[in-house]
């Protein structure tokens, strides 16, 4: 036994030293000046949307690089980095920390165009439908049917859609109301798409950043959605969209440009095309920022910017009894 | 950092030794293979302690416990050691700086195959050497609330190590008697075995995440598991060891095995590195079933 211990304790200094030699070294920091770099770093090498949005991240370092001082408070440095990333335009892009989270708010880039509490109140009775995700009732004398679908969370299934969809297989036209619908899981857009096409279709593209060049990019790559085996709904279907309509539900209007039989009624959406990477500072503090580009059937990454609506209608908050822009869906399925 | 130059130099030049000496033994290679004492090992509960960091997603270093579980089978006799087997790891790493906490779940599976040949020239009565290869397949897979999109990682770590083994035997051949405090007990005669084994990464492969950490499969309507995921046959380096005391039962044939394991990798490249070391005390049944 006494010669087990004089090999562990011969052996293990010894591991020990070879793992600190394998370990890079120990880059935790409070230093501003390194967590600044660092983040900044992040974004130049990563961040997939510069060039569309004419942003000078090299004149922007040297802009936010200067706010930085010796002792400064960590909510100083919060303000500085987070102000930075805001310099991005992009919600999928915030700084995280146990005291504040940065963002940019697309939404506030148009008027509020959306008032749930009056869609309750005036349009759909008391006792509407709640499937799942989606809240649904019949308008316009069951002749129209509506639905809300206030974010995708990922659990849209095949039982919530038949359902749906059945009930309101014999109306002249559906309305799928996405406005400050602020987006979730990819899945749940092909899985409610797959339910308005008939055959195969193209929808847009994506890409992905594969190097630290501003525009290493992968080969774009197509994006099809394909006819769910379920209830499919055929005739005519509105989807209403504003600021608020971010992400998933921007990829969601991006897609119906593909789609003939779905008409975006609204204001343009807030764009978040762009897949969020999330990563950590050497502080502690996490971040996000968008890694990918969605193209459009020309392979333009425009709509970053934001979808823009077949028929632009805008809320009119002078008048709470009336939804300018459902009363224009409605007027358009008539 | 120059002594472990020479022993890696060292450990990756004595397989050739091994390899090239002569066998001269009165038994064919079939029977002596037949009559192979063959051990079944299996370890419920290892505990250790370890740390990593993932450059792909984070700077920091997050260290942990963790538990383990093993199982393997050793033909093992003084010329040669065939082992394979699996092991399990769970554990749960923690990274706290600047009043932030993030954790991360870490489950590691493993599996191994390796052959040791004697190396004669270092062998005696007690101490009996070997040399060989290892070929070890371990993954992780991370799990971190906190990083978002991000949030589950997984890397694959294939490694060819070189292996050198040294085993001393260190029975006790005749009876002692001996006194603690006012207490006299006596010790029988006991077969006894101290192991130290030292692998070190030949080919050290790696199948890791992409540029940018994450895919887009499911952007595309096509999810895929190891989307952009990229396998590098040389990348980065690895070393491992292994310190086993093992009893054996004085009325079978069966064994106990107490062990210290060590395990440090890290994947190459400028960019996204990950780096791992674990230790881990190991408590194993060994059942004798040949």
């Amino acid at each position: 036994m006494r010669k087990l211990f004089i090999l562990v304790l011969t052996i293990v200094p010894f591991l020990v030293s070879c793992e600190t030699a394998l370990f890079e070294e120990d880059l935790a920091t409070t230093d501003a000046n390194a967590n600044f770099e660092y983040l900044w770093n992040e974004c130049n090498e990563k961040y997939s949307y510069f060039e569309l949005k004419g942003i000078d991240w090299d004149a922007v370092k040297t802009e936010y690089s200067a706010m930085l001082f010796e002792d400064m408070t960590q909510d100083s440095l919060f303000n500085v980095l987070g102000g930075m990333l805001t310099e991005l335009r992009d919600d999928h892009t915030n700084l995280i920390s146990n005291f504040n989270i940065s963002f940019f708010g697309t939404q506030y880039l148009g008027q509020d165009n959306y008032y749930g509490r009056l869609i309750e109140d005036n349009y759909l009775a008391q006792s509407f439908y709640i499937s799942g995700p989606f809240a649904h009732d019949f308008l316009d004398d069951g002749q129209i049917g509506y639905v809300r679908f206030a974010s995708f969370p990922g659990t849209v299934d095949d039982t919530n859609l038949d359902f749906v969809l059945d009930r309101y297989k014999d109306t002249k036209g559906l309305i799928l109301d996405l406005r400050e619908n602020g987006g979730g899981a990819v899945s749940d857009i092909f899985k409610i798409l797959s339910r308005f096409v008939e055959e195969k279709t193209l929808t847009h593209y994506s890409r992905i950043k594969n190097g630290p060049g501003r525009n290493d990019f992968s080969e774009a790559e197509p994006v099809y959605v394909s006819p769910s085996n379920g209830i499919r709904y055929t005739n005519k279907v509105i989807m209403l969209i504003d600021r608020g309509t971010y992400s998933a539900g921007s990829f969601t209007a991006l897609a119906t440009k593909a789609l003939p039989n779905i008409v975006l009624i609204g204001d343009t959406t807030g764009g978040g095309l762009g897949l969020p990477n999330g990563g950590q500072l050497p502080n502690g503090w996490t971040y996000r920022f968008s890694i990918t580009q969605a193209l459009t059937l020309d392979k333009r990454p425009d709509f970053e910017d934001g979808v823009p609506p077949d028929i632009e209608v805008l809320f009119d908050f002078n008048d709470l009894t009336r939804d300018e822009v459902l009363d224009r869906a409605i007027l358009e399925l008539q | 950092m120059k002594n472990v130059t020479i022993t890696l130099i060292c450990v990756l030049f004595v397989p050739l030794i091994g390899f090239s000496q002569n066998k001269d033994s009165a038994l064919s290679k079939k029977e002596l293979r037949k009559n192979r004492p063959t051990y079944r090992g299996i370890s419920l509960l290892g505990l250790g302690v370890g740390s990593f960091r993932d450059f792909a997603t984070s700077p920091l270093i997050y260290s942990g416990l963790s538990l383990s579980s093993s199982r393997f089978q050793i033909a093992i006799d003084k010329h040669r050691e065939t082992e394979w087997g699996s092991s399990l790891t769970i554990g749960l790493f923690g990274n706290s700086f600047n009043d932030h906490t993030s954790s991360s779940i870490v489950i590691s599976p493993a599996i191994y195959y390796s052959e040791l040949y004697e190396l004669r020239q270092l062998s005696g009565d007690k101490l009996n050497v070997k040399v060989g290869g290892l070929l070890s397949i371990t993954s992780n897979i991370r799990i971190n609330e906190g990083l978002l999109n991000n949030a589950t990682g997984f890397e694959l770590i294939p490694t060819l190590f070189g292996s050198i083994k040294g085993t001393l035997d260190v029975s006790r051949k005749t009876e002692r008697t001996k006194k603690f405090l006012f207490f006299k007990y006596k010790l029988d005669k006991r077969k006894k075995s101290l192991a130290l084994r030292l692998n070190t990464g030949l080919v050290n492969s790696s199948y890791r995440n992409g540029y940018v950490y994450s895919g887009q499969s499911f952007l595309l309507n096509d999810p895929q598991l190891f989307d952009d995921y990229q396998f590098k046959v040389f990348s980065g380096f690895r070393m491992s060891s292994s310190l086993d005391y093992t009893l054996y039962s004085r009325k079978t044939t069966n064994a106990v095995q107490i062990s210290y394991v060590w395990d440090a990798y890290k994947t190459g490249g400028n960019l996204d590195k990950f780096e791992m070391a674990q230790h881990a005390l190991r408590f194993t049944l060994l059942f004798n079933t040949k």
